[in-house]
């Protein structure tokens, strides 16, 4: 099956966070888009170096964070004041201040949530397979190399290409990966 | 390498020349303004108090200078060296505020009303019960107390600091690193101590374990804004333009974002306690502030000190624009609004008043600090010349001596 499929993309290895870099701005700068970097741990500048934007991840959060906040309130000022008023020492039914922190509290756990699930839904996880997670040397991202996979769906894929772009690069290691 | 439009990145350094007499002139303007309040009786009062609310404001950026560099060696921290001379500098200035501190501790018997109680030995309850710090010699030994610790720490944090220049040495940034240590503890301790005995005893029935952090909160957010401003004007007019990068205003922006979350934490903390709580000795402090015009200036402190800088700050490229720096300017109206807010209704009850007097003291200040602190800035180097972070500051890895290959070290040496 392997065999005749396309091929999800093409694997590059690197040895240093400096190279991983400089192969970064090279893919950059090439106009790629379908493509990822992979390093063991986090690279300072990488998302410049790869050309990210900020990401989206925070509309998500202060969605989440201002519903509840507004959910919050609405929902002390309609059971204590509405609903089923409680007096309690003297104060009125429903003040901003009594309801804050419980509305400050939804505001940060829906924010948390915005977060989780925006990130989640941005990334397209769960995911349960991955092509890249069949590739033998790709275990080693977790250890002590760094990878820059460009996929084959890419519009300015082209294997030949592409190859030559990541071994100027400086990769001494390039391979197909299957699909 | 940026994307961001940072103004600290324009190359052409701007005219100020036409500027620099400007702390002199509100010093005079000020001066004279101040010493008609302090010579004419029926001024007095007003002088005494309006000089109370610059003095803190100023004392405000000191201590805030100071826990910055408090900071910097408590968290070993590498970003801040570049800025650092700038907030020692701001720090050593708390040796002025012993100065400008005359006036208050003079006209102190008149100002606050439990000296009054004490003297004729009238005490009410609360003073009775608070009797241990709320006393005459106390007071004064006490704000001694203070402007010697003040004076001591500021002075040897910047001493060694300027060593460090000389020598290279890593001692110095040790004995820094043993200042911070006890430094840290001596700062909550005298800034709670000062804050306490200046301001909150004006009303010494008074109850609030938030008052120290309170006004902590508001002092070190306003000197991050301030250091924000300054740091750019001294990266666009030349002294820290090559060490001064993006990092160091975002960073800068981040903690400024930081400090207004934790100051509307606090304030809304102390005033939930007490609202909830609803006892007469408490809330009788927020009741006064509730009449006339001191509810809009209450309201704008929760829009204007929390929510519009909040809201403005919540986007990620906003620390490196140009926002920062009206920012900076909304940070210095919005400290002075507090401390107004906190001092003036004693003698105001009905609303909010600007006097003249209040614009008098406060030039005065501004001039006579703004004079100090340049003064103080351009006779020492800009940043930490030899500090051993000063590398990582800028982004650059410098491998330590003894990784060195011990045959290129051989071949050296050969």
């Amino acid at each position: 099956m392997g065999e005749t499929s396309k091929p999800y993309g093409i694997i590059a290895e690197f040895e240093t966070a400096a190279a991983i870099m400089h192969a970064a701005e090279k893919v950059r700068d090439s106009g790629f888009r379908k493509w990822d970097v992979f390093t063991p741990f986090p690279v300072h500048g990488m998302d410049r170096a790869m050309g990210l934007k900020n990401s989206k991840v925070g509309w998500f959060s202060f969605i989440g964070g201002a519903t509840g906040y507004t959910s919050g309130m609405l929902m002390i000022w309609y059971l204590n004041a509405v609903d089923y008023a409680i007096p309690i020492g003297g104060k009125p039914m429903f003040s901003p201040h009594g309801a804050f922190p419980p509305s400050y509290e939804l505001t940060i756990l829906l924010g948390a949530f915005g977060a989780i699930f925006g990130m989640l839904f941005l990334n397209r996880l769960p995911k349960l397979h991955h092509p890249l997670l069949k590739h033998e040397r790709f275990k080693l991202a977790t250890h002590d190399r760094f990878f820059v996979v460009i996929e084959t769906g890419d519009p300015k894929f082209s294997e030949t290409e592409t190859r030559a772009l990541l071994e100027s690069a400086g990769s001494k290691h390039i391979e197909l990966v299957e699909d | 390498m940026s994307s961001h439009s940072n103004p600290s990145t324009a190359a052409t350094p701007l005219d100020l020349s036409k500027w620099r007499s400007l702390p002199t002139r509100l010093m005079l303007v000020g001066g004279i303004l101040s010493l008609i309040g302090l010579l004419v009786p029926s001024y007095r009062e007003q002088f005494s108090f309006s000089w109370l609310v610059s003095f803190m404001f100023f004392l405000s950026l000191c201590l805030g200078g100071w826990f910055m560099v408090l900071v910097h060696h408590l968290f070993d921290a590498s970003w801040s060296v570049p800025i650092r001379r700038v907030t020692e500098n701001l720090a050593c200035q708390v040796r002025w505020m012993a100065v400008l501190f005359v006036p208050i501790a003079l006209f102190a018997p008149r100002m606050y009303p439990w000296m009054e109680l004490s003297a004729n030995h009238t005490p009410d309850h609360a003073l009775h019960a608070k009797g241990a710090l709320l006393n005459i010699p106390t007071f004064y030994l006490a704000s001694i107390f203070c402007f010697a610790v003040w004076w001591y720490y500021t002075t040897k944090l910047r001493f060694w600091s300027l060593e460090q220049d000389r020598t290279g040495s890593a001692e110095c940034t040790n004995r820094m690193r043993m200042l911070a240590y006890f430094g840290v503890f001596a700062f909550a301790i005298t800034l709670t101590l000062g804050v306490i005995l200046w301001m909150k005893s004006l009303q010494h029935q008074w109850f609030s374990t938030m008052y120290g952090v309170y006004y902590f909160a508001g002092s070190v957010w306003l000197t991050i804004a301030t250091v924000y401003v300054i740091t750019l004007v001294l990266k666009r007019q030349g002294p820290l333009r090559e060490v001064v990068q993006e990092t160091q205003f975002y960073f800068l922006g981040s903690l400024l974002f930081a400090f207004t979350v934790f100051y509307a934490y606090i304030h809304f903390s102390q005033y939930f306690i007490i609202w909830n709580a609803n006892i007469p000795e408490e809330t009788f402090w927020y009741v006064l502030r509730e009449k006339g015009s001191w509810w809009q200036i209450g309201l704008l402190i929760v829009f204007g000190h929390f929510f519009l800088p909040f809201l403005t700050l919540l986007r990620i490229d906003v620390k490196l624009s140009w926002l920062m720096i009206p920012l900076g300017v909304w940070a210095w109206l919005m400290h002075y609004v507090d401390l107004q807010f906190n001092i003036m209704p004693i003698l105001h009850p009905d609303g909010f008043v600007l006097h003249w007097l209040d614009i008098g003291s406060f030039a005065f200040m501004a001039g006579f600090m703004a004079r100090n602190f340049m003064k103080d800035f351009a006779a020492y180097p800009a940043y930490p010349q030899k500090d051993p972070r000063f590398a990582e500051s800028m982004g650059v890895y410098v491998a330590p001596a003894s990784k060195t290959p011990a045959a290129k070290v051989a071949g050296g040496a050969r």
